[in-house]
């Protein structure tokens, strides 16, 4: 009983953060080979579910700007993994890796968020 | 024992990140280190105590593997029928990207609480709350009656419930179910005539073994038996609201072609 | 038997809702009107009449059971009406009154199968589900109809306080929390978000708010709440409702009375016949 209690704490200390499944399927809605990686304004944030959404405006190398709808885990997750309101604020300048939207849409699914104090923190899904 | 750490498993391996708060490890840190341990606990009547906020315990995307089953035995037991609807399906089209109830014996990656409610009399009632999916629950009636007959049902995405104990096992039979539900991402189907015994034994403080047995001679050539084990989540945790249509997008804009009223997509 | 024992009632029973205004089981089986037969399946709400027919019921610890089902006990269509005050009672603010003038019960969020929070209810069966365990009553839980939006409502039991402001993400029930006085049921809650009405007139809110629920079965058949609604960002005080929920009898055999599914995403089409459109569509996006 204690190896198995043991192996499983140690796989799971490997994997992502609990809930390591999406609500739902992640590939479906995103591409997992189109990785990104986008710094930006916080312009808004939803904290709702199924997902608490943060929207950030990201400068393009030609001056313009483009708002990206970053997908987050679900406000419970959010709150099981730290996160509170005071987390993030509009205003922020945050940066986020995670896969873009099978359609190519300014929408992606953030799975990394590096926080304004440089903290990074699990946000996102990683089901495959 | 692959049972256990089957959500781990699903999940391609990223370095674990800090929290994001300070103030204590967070509840995500603390399940790290494994379900609390100790004895499992009583109700001052001696019946066995199911309270908690349980994490686990039954499929999410595919119901053999998760289940304990070999792999390829349960596609070997399906009608053709069954395999025309699964081959059919994929998991953009899923009820459950739409927040509708995921059934039995589906779970989300959000806990779920098991709820004895003794009155004035023996429970007539326990429920199983859930935080994920509709954030919903499970009726399920304790005080003896039987099913109705079957055609006097109305079909349910939760069907009829009713549970006895036999010694320490909570046993819920249920019938009465629609087939609009998913018993995973798979799509793994089901009729109306699905049949599920469940057997929830609590093994110690921290785990919980669910025993299902599935009969539908529509869509299985003989019934199916899976095994599940449910973890406890560490004291502190609570179930949260969570309301899957507030702000769901699933789809929208993500998927061309995407029509978020029926799940289907337009090629 | 039933069908020959005619009784003489005031209120005439309309084939329809079977959970009637708080009338009663009278006059069941099979029933003529304007020369329409139709069955007259009674109702399990336990009437007038009955409700002080039996003593309150108790738990093994003595604490008194609220466990119900119950039926109404909250607001609906008019939560100053329904409440036990006159029109123009309640002191919200001028902008809410605005708002609330300016709304249409068919944009209420409920329409889209969201939550309806307190102290709404609607017309079908709800509990008291007390959470007895190891450790004593640990939580109360609230139950609608399965899958009626936002279907279960958590009060912790366990002495706890809210937590900070900044900690809490506001929602549709908030964080409540309840202790007894005596035999009466006192929930405090806050957190709540601004998304919800109180009623489908669409009394608004703030996230100020802060209600106080004090539930006493004050018999077998009826328990009061009277409920304190505190909103400095949209009421000019606080105020005090009433309102009364009636006992349900569970049928086993049907269903009747004892909370059943509402799986209210399933196929709403809410405002397709009156060509409405968006909220109700299937789907519900709140941006």
């Amino acid at each position: 009983m204690k190896t198995k209690l043991a192996f499983a704490a140690a796989l799971a200390f490997l994997c992502a953060a609990v809930p390591a499944v999406a609500h739902h399927s992640i590939t479906g809605e995103y591409d997992p080979n189109k990785t990104v990686a986008l710094a930006g304004t916080v312009t808004k944030i939803e904290w709702t579910n199924p997902h608490a959404r943060m929207y950030i405006d990201v400068k393009q190398p030609d001056g313009s700007v483009v708002n990206w709808n970053l997908e987050l885990l679900a406000v419970s997750a959010l709150v099981r993994n730290g996160w509170t309101r005071t987390a993030v604020k509009i205003g922020d300048s945050v940066s986020i890796e995670g896969i873009q939207a099978r359609s190519g849409a300014s929408i992606a699914n953030a799975r990394v968020v590096t926080l304004p104090d440089g903290k990074k923190v699990f946000s996102g899904n990683n089901d495959q | 024992m692959k049972k256990l750490f089957v959500l781990a498993l699903v999940v391609s391996i990223v370095p674990v990140l800090a929290d994001a708060q300070g103030g204590g490890p967070s509840i995500s840190t603390q399940r790290r280190k494994g379900p609390p341990e100790g004895p499992v606990p009583r109700l001052p009547d001696g019946t066995v105590d199911l309270s908690g906020v349980w994490v686990g315990g039954g499929p999410i995307n595919d119901i053999e593997r998760e289940g304990g089953m070999k792999p390829g035995t349960l596609d070997a037991l399906m009608t053709p029928k069954a395999k025309a609807i699964l081959a059919s399906r994929d998991v953009t089209q899923e009820p459950h990207n739409r927040c509708l109830p995921m059934g039995v014996p589906r779970v989300t990656p959000f806990p779920y609480r098991f709820v004895q409610t003794p009155t004035h009399r023996a429970a007539t009632h326990l429920f199983i709350l859930h935080e994920g999916n509709i954030h919903s629950y499970r009726q399920v009636f304790m005080d003896g009656r039987k099913h109705p007959p079957i055609e006097e049902l109305d079909p349910t995405w939760y069907g009829h419930s009713i549970g006895w104990w036999e010694k320490d096992t909570l046993v819920i039979d249920t019938i009465g179910f629609n087939d609009k539900f998913w018993f995973d991402r798979r799509g793994t189907p089901h009729s109306e005539q699905l049949h599920i015994v469940e057997r929830w034994t609590r093994t110690s403080l921290g785990t919980m073994e669910n025993r299902v047995t599935m009969t539908d001679p529509e869509m299985f050539t003989r019934p199916l038996e899976f095994v599940f084990t449910a973890t406890l989540s560490p004291p502190g945790d609570e179930l949260l609201e969570y309301i899957c249509q507030e702000n769901n997008q699933y789809g929208q804009q993500t998927i061309p072609g995407f029509n978020p009223a029926t799940g289907e997509t337009k090629k | 038997m039933r069908r020959l024992s005619i009784i003489a009632i005031t209120v005439v029973g309309v084939a329809g809702v079977v959970y009637a205004q708080g009338r009663g089981g009278g006059n069941q089986g099979v029933q003529t009107d304007g020369g329409v037969r139709y069955i007259n399946p009674g109702s399990p709400t336990v009437s007038d009449a009955e409700a002080t027919s039996r003593p309150i019921p108790r738990l093994p610890d003595g604490r008194v059971d609220l466990t119900g089902p119950w039926i109404g006990g909250g607001s609906n269509g008019d939560i100053e009406r329904d409440g036990g005050l006159k029109p123009g009672e309640l002191p919200l603010l001028p902008w809410a009154r605005e708002l609330r003038d300016k709304r249409l019960a068919k944009d209420e969020p409920y329409t889209a199968c969201l939550p309806m929070s307190v102290p709404r209810v609607n017309p079908y069966p709800w509990k008291f589900a007390m959470s007895y365990t190891s450790r004593g009553l640990s939580h109360i839980y609230v139950l609608h109809e399965t899958g009626d939006a936002g279907a279960h409502r958590v009060v912790y039991m366990d002495g706890r306080k809210h937590p900070p402001k900044d900690e809490w993400v506001p929602n549709w029930w908030g964080h409540s929390i309840g202790h007894w006085e005596g035999d009466t049921l006192v929930i405090d809650t806050v957190g709540y978000n601004d998304k919800f009405w109180f009623d489908s007139r669409g009394t608004p809110h703030t996230e100020q708010l802060h209600t106080i629920e004090r539930w006493t079965r004050i018999s077998w058949g009826r328990m009061v709440n009277e409920f304190t609604l505190d909103d400095p960002g949209a009421f000019s005080k606080p105020v005090t409702l009433k309102f009364t929920a009636r006992l349900l009898r569970p049928d086993p055999e049907t269903g009747i009375g004892d909370l059943m599914e509402f799986i209210c995403l399933e196929d709403n089409q809410y405002g397709r016949a009156g060509g409405l459109q968006g909220i109700g569509s299937g789907t519900s996006n709140q941006r």
